[in-house]
């Protein structure tokens, strides 16, 4: 055991903040109570995620945090050490496409003002993850924590189905002859 | 306003000695939902956060003698999906699977926070007092283990600056009591108007033989009616009896809250309500074929 820290030594004015982001390593110096929305937005530059309430009610700020959603307005970016976080920057894949949820959300119209998206994307990725056949009153329930005030509840309830009906589709894809 | 400070504790140990080392303006960081909104609005200065998420005293869930004993950074989701929880307490269970926000705050809320910021509006309060849950609480140089109702309180001290939740024991429920939880709100995600919170228990006849109920969201802290409704032990089950305790829980309510939840008058009704529901609802689970 290495000598005693005292309490005074444990205090720090800013903190190093090392986690995965978007699949690359990041180390950055943050202040003590800065949400990790301010974090995201002003010193990493990814204005995908968005700033609603800062409250914690409308989920417009929604990120994965170890393949988990939370609201980064509800998250101390100090206390993110270690973690792997995903923005909505993170879901595409590099050659421009857009991810199987995104394209379904897009092919279902699950927009009107598009400021709740990133966050219903990510819950989406988040359900589809643990449920991937999900009925419409599941995907009401993981929704609960995300307002869409264009109330385009139906649309986005339409692009996750679509998502989840295409994504079992490239799961279950026909194999070859002899199951290869 | 000057900047805060931030420590990140690794042991209990030094988490408490902290915590008496700088006093009042230090303020525990766990799972951020409700200390979050206070920083975001500037409704909140500390002095340091001591950010207590690396403590292992304060994680995981496992039975210890005759009580499942949870980790006070315990989040909603895990407790609530957790096998030990639902088979042995599935009130607690229940009851967190309501708390509002959704996944992403279930997935950081802790129960411990949940427990501390002592909201009246808040979900584990009245499930834990209805178990006779206890706290271990940690102050430098001394643990305790206190019963949850002797530390609730509406003065929105919580457990006092230098104090540290570390765990939360529930009694291990007999297959003999069944529980009901009814939270009285206008959508998914909102607040409670009035909750109620049931334990009991009821032989092959239909008469009650025990009940515990706990009614939430309808005075500042959670109030407690078992005693009020002792006069229901030994009559059978039935109509009558449920609008009994519609009518005791009602009127046991002493001091009930106005806000935009609704005026005194109509939470004292829907505390009724909602006790009537939830202990049918424990009866019902008891007996599936009633109702």
């Amino acid at each position: 055991m290495a000598v005693t820290q005292t309490m005074d030594e444990i205090l720090e004015d800013d903190v190093l903040l090392t986690c995965r982001l978007n699949g690359a390593n990041c180390e950055e110096l943050v202040t003590p109570g800065l949400s990790l929305l301010d974090f995201l937005r002003d010193q990493q530059h990814l204005t995908g995620t968005h700033m609603g309430c800062m409250t914690g009610h409308c989920g417009a700020c929604t990120v994965l945090i170890d393949g988990e959603v939370a609201k980064s307005c509800l998250v101390m970016a100090a206390s993110a050490a270690g973690k792997n976080i995903q923005t909505i920057e993170g879901l595409s894949p590099p050659d421009g496409n857009l991810s199987t949820i995104q394209q379904a959300f897009r092919d279902a119209n699950s927009f009107q003002c598009g400021y709740c998206a990133p966050g219903m994307v990510l819950t989406a990725v988040s359900l589809l993850s643990t449920n991937p056949q999900p009925s419409d009153q599941e995907i009401r329930e993981a929704l609960s924590g995300n307002l869409c005030r264009c109330t385009g509840y139906r649309s986005i309830i339409a692009g996750i189905r679509l998502a989840a009906e295409r994504q079992l589709k490239l799961t279950n894809k026909p194999t070859g002859p002899n199951g290869v | 306003m000057s900047r805060a400070q931030f420590a990140r504790m690794r042991s209990l140990e030094a988490a408490t000695e902290m915590l008496s080392y700088l006093g009042p303006g230090a303020v525990v960081l766990a799972g951020g939902q409700e200390l979050m909104p206070s920083i975001n609005y500037r409704v909140l200065a500390a002095s340091v956060f001591v950010d207590i998420n690396g403590l292992p005293e304060l994680k995981g869930i496992r039975l210890e003698d005759a009580n499942l004993s949870i980790g006070a950074l315990c989040v909603h989701r895990e407790i609530e999906r957790n096998e030990l929880v639902r088979q042995h307490a599935p009130l607690l269970a229940h009851a967190l699977s309501e708390v509002g926000g959704g996944w992403q705050v279930r997935n950081r809320g802790t129960i411990g926070g949940n427990i501390v910021c002592m909201h009246p509006l808040y979900d584990a309060l009245p499930a834990l007092i209805a178990l006779e849950a206890s706290l271990l609480i940690r102050q430098q140089g001394e643990s305790n283990r206190v019963p949850i109702n002797y530390m609730v309180t509406d003065t929105g001290h919580g457990l006092g600056s230098t104090s540290i939740l570390v765990r939360i024991l529930v009694p291990i429920l007999s297959n003999s009591v069944s529980w009901g939880y009814h939270k009285l709100k206008t959508t998914h995600g909102a607040y409670s108007s009035a909750t109620a919170a049931s334990l009991v228990t009821i032989d092959s006849t239909m008469r009650v033989r025990r009940v515990r109920l706990v009614l939430g969201a309808v005075e500042s802290v959670p109030r407690d009616i078992s005693n009020e409704l002792q006069s229901l032990i030994g009559k059978r089950y039935g109509d009558e009896m449920l609008r009994d305790v519609e009518s005791l829980s009602a009127s046991a309510v002493v001091d009930p809250i106005s806000d935009q939840r609704g005026e005194a008058g109509y939470r004292r009704a829907m505390a009724g309500v909602s006790a009537r529901r939830a202990f049918a609802d424990a009866v019902t689970r008891a007996c599936p074929k009633f109702n």
